[in-house]
């Protein structure tokens, strides 16, 4: 899968190039917010470091199998508070667009009071 | 007719190019849809396994079943559609797709449907990985798609609007051409429009003519060997030189046609004026004969002519005769020939001699060039002179009935098609009392 990356990289900077100038950051410190996937499975992947949330979306798919152990999985709908957020930080693999990381702290459910970094889509206001 | 043809043969190109493109269009939108049902099959292939996990019904099992074999179908059609447009890229991140999924149904779905667990957690993690990454490709894969479809939109409408340019090009060059042509055409009938009118305006000025004589009657005709000139090399002219005395010409010039023609009109007009100068023809002809040497350049021509000097009053006729032997009268019961005084003009100096007839009340001078004793029969006979004369015999006795006579006898005999000019003048002498004979 590696031989892969050359052109996936070339197709992704046509399409990043045709993109408007970059924003700033969706949400703010202290914003509450509710975590649900933005794909398929709306569960939200919790991670204990922005780097690894980062490096889990641009990795190949046996890579980002031995990191999951590393994350926690957040059921959807459990409510959190915004610690800090990083302005497109992440670049999915093949996906169009760069996402935010946000740190946050789990405020209900069996991780009630854990931290860690989701995707910036999967934290709704 | 060549500009027209390239226009219709590069329409129906485009056309067929546009159909093209548009095919490929549909195409890639058929794809993009296969590929969101193939997203939408995942996530049957997924709940149907959690279903059966919590149930233990093989309703489930038969979903997930149905599930799997639909999205590999999709998965085929997706693959053509990419091959058919050469997307290798998106070739490569479907069968990663395709790898992660079958890895999915073997590392999650197989033992879950052999060992059933309601514990999930670790289970739901990893499934987890599994979706988001096949979401990815599948995303890379579409945004592939759209960004091809977009092309090819694009594309169809470049070759629409390139259509329509050219199109209007080859209709200005038609247009263009059509108008040069009509141009062309235009100018060519003008022109052709003014040879006519200037080609009229000199047959009228040398054709052959004659006035009224007194105590005469006159009649003439003129057969011209061309189909298109009423003018040739042949030529008669009656011209009075007073109250009493009439000048009668006939003559024929080597050669045909207009450059002939030419020469007919300098014989009439300079053999006038030596007329008016001298009484005697004998004179008049040498007189020619010389001016002609000196003008005309060209040694091949020559003429054969009669100049005469008809008296009106009495009847009495003085001529000389440069080699023209087809001049006759015509009496009541006889047809005389003229003989000749003289060689041809243009060939050689020479001192022209004079000779008289007396007409009779009624006789009649029959003056003709070679056309009418030379006047071929289809099978190359000759008329010859005896035959000739005995036409003249028979021959009518009015001056234009004789002349018209002799003139429908040589056309008739030359089936149409004369092949030699013929002028015919004819002078019946009435007297004084201008009646019948």
């Amino acid at each position: 899968m590696r031989e892969l990356a050359r052109p996936v990289a070339a197709v992704l900077l046509a399409l990043l190039c045709a993109l408007p100038a970059a924003a700033a950051c969706q949400l703010r410190a202290h914003e509450r917010v509710v975590l649900f996937g933005a794909g398929d499975d709306p569960g939200v992947l919790l991670w204990d470091s922005r780097f690894r949330l980062r490096a889990y979306h641009a990795a190949s798919f046996d890579e980002a199998q031995d990191m999951i152990a590393r994350a926690l999985l957040v059921t959807a709908g459990t409510r959190a508070i915004v610690i800090a957020c990083l302005p497109q930080f992440v670049q999915p693999r093949y996906g169009l667009t760069l996402d935010d990381a946000v740190e946050v702290r789990i405020l209900t459910g069996p991780l009630h009071g854990r931290s860690g970094w989701v995707l910036g889509s999967d934290a709704r206001r | 007719m060549f500009v027209l043809l390239i226009a219709v043969e590069g329409a129906f190109q485009t056309r067929a190019s546009i159909a093209d493109t548009f095919n490929r269009e549909a195409e890639m939108q058929r794809a993009q849809i296969d590929l969101q049902e193939m997203l939408r099959l995942q996530i049957n292939e997924e709940n149907s396994l959690r279903g059966f996990v919590l149930t233990r019904d093989p309703f489930y099992v038969q979903q997930y079943a149905l599930a799997s074999a639909q999205w590999a179908a999709k998965e085929t059609a997706v693959h053509n559609a990419l091959v058919d447009e050469r997307l290798g890229t998106a070739l490569q991140m479907l069968d990663e797709y395709d790898t992660v999924q079958t890895r999915w149904r073997r590392e999650i779905a197989l033992p879950l449907l052999t060992r059933p667990r309601s514990e999930l957690v670790e289970l739901d993690k990893k499934n987890k990985a599994f979706v988001d990454y096949q979401a990815q490709t599948a995303d890379g894969v579409r945004a592939i798609l759209v960004v091809t479809s977009a092309a090819l939109v694009r594309s169809t409408q470049d070759q629409i609007n390139r259509s329509s340019y050219m199109r209007a090009f080859w209709l200005l060059i038609f247009g263009l051409l059509a108008i040069l042509f009509n141009a062309y055409g235009s100018r060519l009938t003008r022109e052709l429009h003014e040879e006519r009118m200037v080609s009229d305006v000199l047959q009228e000025a040398f054709r052959s003519a004659h006035v009224p004589v007194p105590n005469c009657e006159i009649g003439a005709r003129y057969l011209s060997a061309s189909a298109r000139l009423r003018v040739g090399g042949d030529v008669y002219d009656v011209f009075l030189l007073s109250e009493k005395r009439a000048l009668l010409l006939i003559a024929d010039v080597s050669g045909k046609g207009v450059d002939a023609a030419v020469l007919t009109a300098f014989v009439r007009f300079t053999v006038r004026s030596i007329a008016l100068r001298h009484v005697d023809p004998g004179n008049i002809l040498t007189e020619f004969n010389e001016t002609f040497g000196r003008t005309v350049d060209n040694p091949s021509l020559f003429i054969t002519m009669l100049v005469g000097v008809l008296d009106c009053s009495d009847g009495s006729f003085t001529y000389a005769s440069a080699g023209h032997d087809s001049a006759y009268v015509r009496r009541s019961t006889s047809v005389e020939s003229l003989p000749v005084t003289g060689p041809l003009v243009g060939v050689i100096e020479a001192t022209y001699g004079t000779k008289s007839v007396q007409l009779a009340v009624g006789d009649a001078l029959v003056l003709a060039t070679d056309g009418l004793t030379e006047a071929r029969a289809r099978s190359g006979e000759l008329l010859g002179e005896r035959a000739a004369m005995d036409l003249i015999g028979a021959a009518p006795r009015e001056a234009q009935a004789l002349a018209d006579y002799l003139a429908v006898h040589v056309r008739k005999r030359s089936g149409n098609r004369p092949t030699d000019d013929l002028a015919l003048l004819v002078v019946r002498y009435a007297g004084e009392d201008g009646g019948d004979a």
